[in-house]
Formats: C-alpha cells, structure tokens, sequence
C-alpha cells in the first residue's frame, strides 16, 4: 500500500463521514480558541501545510510553497495581485528600449527586521549576490542573464542584463528576493547559513518558530510593514494529513484542494460558515510520445492517437469533473498565453483506425509507463487503444524511477504531469521531463520568443509554439485539474488567486497581499 | 575473550557489508536527486530545471564525480562523523534524523513499553486461567483487534474520538502554542497529542505479543517441574511468577528485540495517518526522492538500532538462559 493510496483511503473515509453526518461538535482543544472579534484581541490564522524548509532565501525546498513562506519574510522589487503585477520595493522602474537596462527607483523609508534601512545598495547586491551563487539554489531564476549593477542614489538602482529577457517581470523582478547585504556579505555558502539572521528580512512578518520535523511555521506581524501593518497578528502553519478534516474540526482556517479532491469542496460549498473560491489551473496531464522511435517517430500515428483517446471519459471518469480537458497547447487556458484557436481531435476511433491502416501500423505493440498514481488515466488509455487495435502494456514505477526512464528516453508512450503552464517559459520543452522531441523550428521560435520584450509581438510567437505543439503532437495533453480554496469566512476572508500564479507561476492561493490592509 | 573477539568481528563485517551495500543500492535505483526536486506531480510545483542548471547542482553535490570517487567521499565523512548535507531536505542529514528519531522513539518507544508489558500480562492470565471466560474473551479480542489494517484502526479513531467527540486533536505532535510556552504546559500537549497514535500501535502490536506469550506459557505450563512445584503447594501466583514465567519469557525475548528493531519503519502508517513527525515517513521521502546522503545516513541509523538491539537480545538471552552460555564456554 503507497503512501498516496492511504491518503486517499483516509480522505475517501473522511468524507463519508464528513457527507453523511449532521454538524458535529467541534474539537476540544488544550487552549481556548483566540480567533478574530473584539478589538485588542489578537488575530491568528492556522494554514495546514508541511515542511517546506527553512524560510531563507537559499534554504526552502524549490516548490511553491516553499517560496510562499519564504515570500512573508523578504520583498521583491515587484509583485503581483489579481489583475498582475504591482509595484512593491520599487515604486517605479523603466526599462530601456533593447530590454536589457532596468532602472529601479525605491519606495523611501523601508526597514529590515533588524531596522537597518533597505537601500539600493541591497538591491544591487542582491543581483549580484544570486549571480555569484547560482548552484546554491535550485530555483529557476534567470540570474544567469545579470550582467552588472550600478548603484545611483540611495533609492535608484540600475540592472543590466546580458539579453532581453521576456517574462523577466516575472521571472527575476518580480520572484528573486532582495535580501540584506549586511548580513550576506562575506557568508560563503548562503544554503548553509541558518541562524536567525538568515531570515532577517524586509517582509510583512517575522519569523517567531520553526520546526522541520514537525513541518510547523509560526509568523508574527512586522507591525512597522511600508506596505501597511498586516491585519493577522500571529500566522501558524501546521502539517496537516487531511485538510479537509482539520477545516472542518475547526483545526485550521483555510484548506486548499485540486482535482477529483472535488467531492470534498462541494460538501463544504453546502455549509454554512465557509467560502469557496474557484481557482484557475496551471498544471496539466499529458501522454508523451517518443519521437525518436518508431512507431511514433511518425506524426501521422500520434494524430491517429490523439483520435483515439477520449479525453472527456478521462476528465469524468478519474477526476469526477475536477478537471477540464486540456488545451493541445499545453498552455493553461486560464492566462493571456493560450491560444484559444488550436487544431481539434475529436473522438473518433474509427478515424483512428482507418489512420493506423494507412500508415501501414497495424498490430502495434507499445509500453506506456507512468507513476502509481496515473494508473486509472493509464487504464483508460489503453482501453482506447485497444479499441483501435493497439497492444498497450501498462508499466508503473515511483515517481523518479519514471523520471529516470524518461530522462534515458527509454518508452514509447508516458503519461506524466507538471505544473509552471502558466509561463510560456514552459514551451522549451513540450515533452518535459523527456527529452527526445527534436524540432529545430521549434526551438529557433522559441528562442526568438524568449527575448521578445514587447508583449504583443511575444504573445503571437508564443501562439505559434502552441500551434506547432498541437498539431506536430509530441505530447496528447489530457486535462487541467481545477483548484480551489475553502475558508472559514468568520477568520478571514481576503483570499483570491493571484493572476498566472504567485511569483513565476506558483498556483496556490496564498499572496501575503491577503494578509495585508 | 575469544568469544567476544569473534562475536565483535561477526558485527563489525556485518557493518562494513551494510555500509557498502547502503551506498551502492540507492544509486542503482532508477533515476536521481534531482528528479523529485521540481518534478513530482503536484498542483504547487510551478518551477522547473533547466538542463544548464541541472548540470550545476549535480557538480554542487558532487554527483557528477565518479562513483569510487563519492563511495570514499562518503567513507571519509562517516569516519569524521559526517553524514552529510541532505539533497532534498536542503539541511545537515544528522540534524534532520536526530530531529526525527526523537519522536519515534518517544511514539513508538512508550507505546513499545506499555504493549510489550500488557501483551506479556495478558498472556499470561489468559494461559493460566485457559479454557475459562476471561481466557476466551481475550483470545477473541485479541483476534479481532489484530485482524484490522493498522491505518484504518487509526482513521477510525480519528473519526470518533477527533471527529465525533472532539475529545483529541486530529494530528501533529504538539500544538504550536504548547510547542513555545514550553515546560510543564509542552509535556501535557506532547502526551494529549501522544493518546490516539500510541493507541493505534499499542492496539496493532498487542495482538502478537499476546498470543506468544500465550503459547509459549501454555508450553510450559505442561513441563514437569511446574507440576512439581504446584505439588509442593507453592503458592498459585508464585509459581506463575517464579517458575513458569520466566521460562517462557524466551523466545519473548527474541520477539520484542526484533519488534524493538523494526519500529523505526513499523510507525510509518501511524505517522501517515496522525501527521506525526518520525523515521518511517522520512525513510519513504527519501527514498521516493532518491536523496541519496539522507537515505544513507537514515539506514545507517535503522543498522544500528537493529543490530544494537540484536546483541542485547544475545546478552540478555545469555542470562536468562545459563545453558546458552555455557554451550559455548
């Protein structure tokens, strides 16, 4: 029995309980509860969460929330609301014509925790700091483009890179943390730095208690915030098995869930007390074909597949309508990005077929390897491809083993997922974490749209690259699974998704803004 | 002496054996470190490697070297007492176990305690007093008890006793307001948040020390000096406790080290289920992520207990058994 299975057998059993029983009484705890109401009072909130690692900029384990935690103790120039992006640290910036000279005017009076002042002379630092020791983290940040920094006032700061850089907004200005040069200076090797000085940040809270075992996080408001003091005075993140359980138990006040987890979120859209908010999907399922082999070194055979697989029954079927049948783009229908005008493979196995016959591809014989995990996806699809007359021998593995396979480009057919669609930066590598889709006008294209700053003129490059996807087919996307947040309203209730995710695309719904006035 | 020279060398082969194969094996497994970093299919991982930065965090955590070359790497830190920096976990893999391991042995080591006593008292009586209504309402208890998966035992409880009744948290090991008040208040909210998982395993695990103590008691009961001693007119309770006890208590004895041994990994499902810190999940993250300097370290903490516990099974069955040492004298 795996780990995911038992999860899902403990949530299956929840909700049984949690549908079929009146409003219980909620849980006893040690400590009186000391949520909201009465002026004076103080505010804490309780997320469910995990271990994430320690919240320095170098130490946090290289997801998103990870990042969130890290997010509410240190700044960035810029940052991002609903509708996009927003001025933070930096309350103007100019960029030069070839997109390669940022110039950054500072918002006056900003302290760090320790109450130094936050001047340009940290933000040049920063750059140059993250350029010195790009192998120190494992995040994505282009810091390889920084070329230099100049320093001209107090409160102005120029950044050159070395080539325009689209996305730069989001993926450097707007996600690289700028941290304290008089604490990061001279440190060597900033993963292993872990006093408390390491978490001195310039953010809307500080750090009052970590506990790695524990996956345990408590924040208390930075009451002086240039932003406006927050309105939650003492943040807790607690490790949670089941969050919808510790929601209901009062245990938290905030639950997140995606996917077929769908059942749990329309039990609380019928109960009183809690809100839900739809969130936008920035993670996709796909079937990847290997492109260097027969039999789908032909495009013709990937075409006869996508005809082949009914995706609908997938999204019915496996995620109960948790989901929604993805754009053949690969991008997430819910940015500016997608391209709305793709090519369409309905269901169609007869086509499927008569395709296969004409290429002469009859008797096929393939492996699909994917994790544990996708195991009903797989079933499904080898079903349809039976249906046409396909042999499809399912081979499942953990989550690295397939990783590996696919790295080695050893398997004809995979089914894997990823996040990060909510950024064209996403496109270099349709077959990701595969490498075998070789297209050297694909990559020309992408190349180009990489270092296409106007946003226009990078949106039709990036519309192409989808069409090219989609119709050339190294991946069969299958479908987006939905998100959404549940709260309880009486606590707080400011949530929202920020627009194509928090920083360079993280999906969660928890931007320090929605702590904050 | 020379007993103990060749029992020492016995053990010392052993660790050179596992501490070979526990480097060796991870790095067989397919795929490596960096695939669970970005990778693992989850709705909050946006980010993702580019090849160029790949190649740089393999060269930072000397991946990239031959293999001889890390196996002595690996060798060399161990004999500083150097286990390494955890790739996943971002932190030094000593700090990271030790964080962990006390919480297993606090979980798993009271509910050890309190199921070992109980299963050996309650075999006890049910053996003596065989055949009668106590006896049989036991066995069937018992049965049952131990015939539920262990995680769904706990989920029950959870239901009922957190869900239900609210009358304890549904999981972690502490309240984070316990957790920095400290003292008095902490050692409360540690035992409060203790109850339903030490339950869980203290139900799980009773069932197998119950039923051997049982039989193994019934074995003796039939011997002849225990009939001897019940003719002499001993005492009932002395003879149960004197005689009959301690001579089953043997094979007991290799049961509960080998239960000792293996609760590193055996409260994994309580920890899955109760969000509890300890080894078993942390032994299954690293080795779903391939990370290979905690995984090693993490064995290498599992071989010692085992083994540790292993030789003092011997000892203590030396004692309680004066023919075992002297066979080999």
């Amino acid at each position: 029995m795996t780990k995911r299975s038992l999860t899902l057998l403990a949530g299956l059993l929840v909700m049984a309980v949690v549908g079929g029983c009146g409003r219980p009484a909620p849980a006893a705890t040690l400590d009186p509860p000391t949520s909201t109401a009465g002026s004076g009072a103080a505010k804490t909130l309780t997320l469910p969460g995990d271990d994430w690692g320690y919240p320095s900029p170098f130490a946090f384990y290289s997801r998103g929330p990870g990042y969130i935690r890290m997010s509410l103790l240190f700044d960035t120039l810029t940052w991002k609301d609903e509708d996009g992006v927003i001025p933070w640290l930096a309350d103007e910036w100019e960029v030069s014509d070839d997109g390669t000279e940022w110039t950054f005017t500072l918002h006056a009076g900003v302290l760090w925790h320790d109450g130094e002042p936050l001047t340009a002379e940290d933000v040049a630092f920063t750059f140059e700091y993250f350029k010195a020791n790009q192998g120190a983290f494992k995040w994505s940040w282009p810091v390889n483009k920084i070329e230099s920094t100049q320093v001209l006032d107090e409160q102005t700061v120029v950044l050159n890179l070395t080539e325009p850089v689209a996305g730069a907004h989001e993926g450097l200005i707007g996600s690289l943390p700028i941290i304290p040069k008089h604490i990061w200076e001279g440190v060597d090797d900033p993963t292993r730095l872990r006093s408390e000085k390491a978490v001195v940040g310039s953010g809307p809270f500080k750090l009052l208690d970590y506990s790695k075992e524990e996956g345990r996080y408590v924040y208390e408001a930075n009451t002086d915030y240039f932003r406006g003091e927050p309105t939650v005075d003492e943040l807790t993140f607690i490790k949670v098995e089941n969050q919808a359980l510790a929601l209901e138990t009062d245990t938290t006040d905030y639950a997140s869930f995606w996917g077929r987890e769908i059942d749990a979120v329309e039990a609380f859209r019928n109960k009183e007390g809690y809100g839900v908010i739809d969130g936008p999907s920035f993670w996709v399922l796909q079937t990847i074909f290997n492109t260097q082999k027969p039999p789908f070194d032909d495009a013709e055979l990937r075409r006869a597949v996508a005809h082949a697989i009914d995706r609908q029954r997938i999204v019915a079927q496996v995620t109960h309508g948790g989901a929604i049948v993805a754009s053949l783009g690969i991008l997430s229908p819910f940015t500016d990005w997608h391209n709305p005008d793709l090519p369409v493979y309905e269901h169609d196995p007869e086509r499927a077929q008569a395709m296969l016959e004409k290429a002469e591809a009859a008797d096929l014989s393939l492996r699909l390897i994917t994790t544990a995990g996708f195991a009903r996806e797989a079933e499904l699809i080898q079903d349809d491809l039976e249906a046409v007359g396909i042999e499809v021998e399912v081979q499942t593995g953990d989550y690295s083993t397939i990783d590996g396979l696919l790295r080695e480009g050893t398997f004809d057919l995979a089914i894997n997922g990823h996040g990060g669609i909510a950024n064209p930066a996403m496109l270099e590598t349709p077959t990701w974490p595969a490498q075998t889709y070789e297209n050297a006008a694909y990559d020309e294209l992408y190349r180009e749209q990489a270092a296409t700053v106007e946003e226009e003129q990078r949106r039709e490059l990036v519309w192409e690259l989808q069409e090219i996807v989609a119709e050339d087919l190294p991946v069969l996307t299958l479908y987006h699974p939905k998100m959404w947040t549940v709260y309880d309203a009486s606590v707080l209730d400011s949530w929202f998704y920020t627009q194509s995710g928090v920083g360079f695309g993280i999906p969660i719904s928890m931007n320090k803004l929605i702590f904050l006035p | 002496m020379n007993d103990t020279g060749a029992k020492i060398a016995q053990y010392t082969v052993t660790v050179v054996v596992l501490l070979t194969l526990n480097f060796f094996l991870p790095r067989m497994m397919p795929g490596d470190p960096l695939s669970y970093l970005l990778g693992e299919p989850s709705a909050d991982a946006p980010m993702l490697l580019t090849e160029e930065m790949r190649a740089n965090l393999l060269a930072y955590y000397g991946l990239d070297k031959p293999l001889l070359g890390q196996y002595w790497d690996y060798l060399g830190g161990l004999a500083r007492g150097d286990l390494g920096w955890s790739i996943y976990y971002n932190a030094p893999v000593g700090s990271i176990i030790m964080g962990r391991l006390r919480w297993t042995l606090l979980l798993g080591g009271t509910a050890a305690v309190i199921y070992i006593a109980l299963g050996i008292g309650l075999g006890a009586v049910s053996a003596w007093r065989r055949g009668s209504k106590s006896d049989v309402g036991l066995l069937l208890t018992v049965f049952s008890l131990g015939s539920w998966p262990p995680f769904f035992l706990g989920m029950v409880l959870i239901v009922f006793f957190s869900y239900q009744w609210g009358l304890f948290p549904i999981g972690g090991a502490q309240s984070a307001q316990a957790a920095r008040i400290g003292g008095l208040r902490q050692v409360q909210d540690v035992a409060y948040h203790w109850v339903l998982p030490g339950l869980t395993l203290v139900l799980t695990y009773l069932p197998g020390i119950y039923l051997i103590t049982r039989n193994s008691m019934l074995s003796v009961l039939g011997e002849d000096y225990v009939r001897t001693a019940r003719s002499k007119g001993v005492l009932e309770s002395l003879v149960l406790l004197r005689h009959a006890l301690p001579n089953a208590l043997l094979p007991i004895v290799t049961t509960v080290a080998m239960r000792f041994g293996f609760m590193i990994m055996g409260t994994m499902f309580v920890e899955v289920v109760f969000a509890y810190p300890g080894m078993g999940t942390l032994i299954y993250e690293a080795g779903a992520a391939r990370d290979y300097p905690l995984l090693q370290g993490a064995f290498l903490v599992t071989m010692i207990f085992v083994l540790a516990l292993n030789l003092a099974a011997d000892l203590v069955y030396g004692w309680l058994d004066p023919r075992v040492g002297r066979e080999r004298a």
